[in-house]
């Protein structure tokens, strides 16, 4: 596994916008930001021994049960971004945590993206307890996430409000 | 504000819930876990909020007209259950509010042949000035057809899976 980073909100995942993630209103489609934002719940997971290899591997699998995402700002083609990680909750199956997208040269919010995760039995696919080797690490992140402001995009409701 | 759509409008449908939007789970949204993935979801429900905007008048031809663009505020899945490579989709769709400039749409995606639900997706889409790219009010005439599908919508139930907040259930 890889050395654990415990810098509080993660920040170790750059991303470029790709020609083909834009559409027909010249910018980043709605569902590639959320390709963008599966790609840092990867290097999330590396953190814990879960990510591609694990899978890979046979070891188990991830999966996300509910996703939450607020669009804040456009990103164009060639943009530069990047994800940062912030992890809310936990408990002996499921992870919950949220991805803030900036643009890496501007520094806007573009998007964040709010996830339930679940650890999954790679024979059964049905859910299964974090193994102890990723359990041991997701306690020691979220310890360091602890303190960290719980941003206000965090457990919304969606709605249009009434004047 | 738009007084008039310089084209033909489709034929309104005002079934509640809108269910004409099919598609097809394609190889290239399937990721190593062998099932559809995450943001191809999102990106088949965009279709979906495609398929609502036509029925409203709001196609391609309003983007390529330089009329006007529509954008997705924020959006909300649950992932229910997989499907895989192949799967054929079939997707309903309940306006469950609108105001000058968005809608609040909530979309159902079923599996077409054994019909159990794979996800829903609830979400809100503004509509924008071509010119300024910010939000501007509806063009007159899609005005009057979201009041129109209002009709029949507002008689639906709310959703169960409409309004979530997501966090750890303490009991489990």
């Amino acid at each position: 596994m890889i050395d654990l980073d415990l810098a509080a909100p993660l920040d170790r995942h750059p991303a470029t916008v790709l020609p083909d993630w834009i559409d027909w209103n010249g910018h980043m489609n709605v569902g590639y930001y959320v390709v963008a934002f599966d790609k840092a719940t990867d290097t999330l997971c590396q953190q814990f021994g879960c990510g591609y290899e694990y899978t890979r591997d046979e070891i188990g699998m991830t999966f996300v049960l509910e996703a939450h995402v607020t669009y804040d700002r456009e990103v164009k083609e060639g943009d530069p971004l990047r994800i940062t990680t912030q992890i809310l909750d936990h408990d002996a199956k499921r992870l919950h945590f949220i991805h803030m997208m900036y643009h890496a040269k501007e520094g806007y919010l573009a998007a964040t993206n709010e996830l339930m995760l679940m650890n999954i039995d790679y024979q059964t696919r049905r859910s299964a307890p974090w193994p102890g080797f990723a359990m041991e690490r997701i306690e020691q992140l979220a310890a360091a996430h602890a303190a960290l402001p719980r941003p206000s995009q965090a457990g919304r409701l969606i709605g249009i409000k009434k004047k | 504000m738009l007084q008039s759509l310089p084209y033909e409008l489709p034929e309104l449908i005002t079934r509640a819930p809108l269910d004409t939007h099919r598609s097809t789970v394609i190889p290239e949204w399937v990721d190593w876990n062998g099932h559809m993935n995450v943001a191809f979801y999102v990106a088949a429900f965009d279709q979906a909020s495609g398929a609502f905007m036509r029925n409203m008048g709001l196609g391609r031809r309003y983007v390529d007209g330089k009329l006007g663009m529509t954008f997705v505020l924020e959006t909300h899945v649950t992932y229910d259950r997989e499907v895989r490579e192949g799967a054929p989709l079939r997707f309903t769709t309940q306006l469950l509010a609108r105001d000058a400039k968005k809608v609040h749409l909530f979309h159902e995606m079923y599996h077409a042949e054994q019909d159990y639900l794979a996800a829903t997706n609830e979400t809100i889409v503004m509509n924008i000035n071509y010119e300024t790219r910010r939000s501007g009010p509806w063009p007159v005439p899609v005005a009057e057809r979201l009041d129109a599908i209002w009709a029949t919508h507002q008689a639906l139930p709310k959703p169960a899976k409409a309004g979530r907040v997501m966090g750890l259930s303490k009991r489990s």
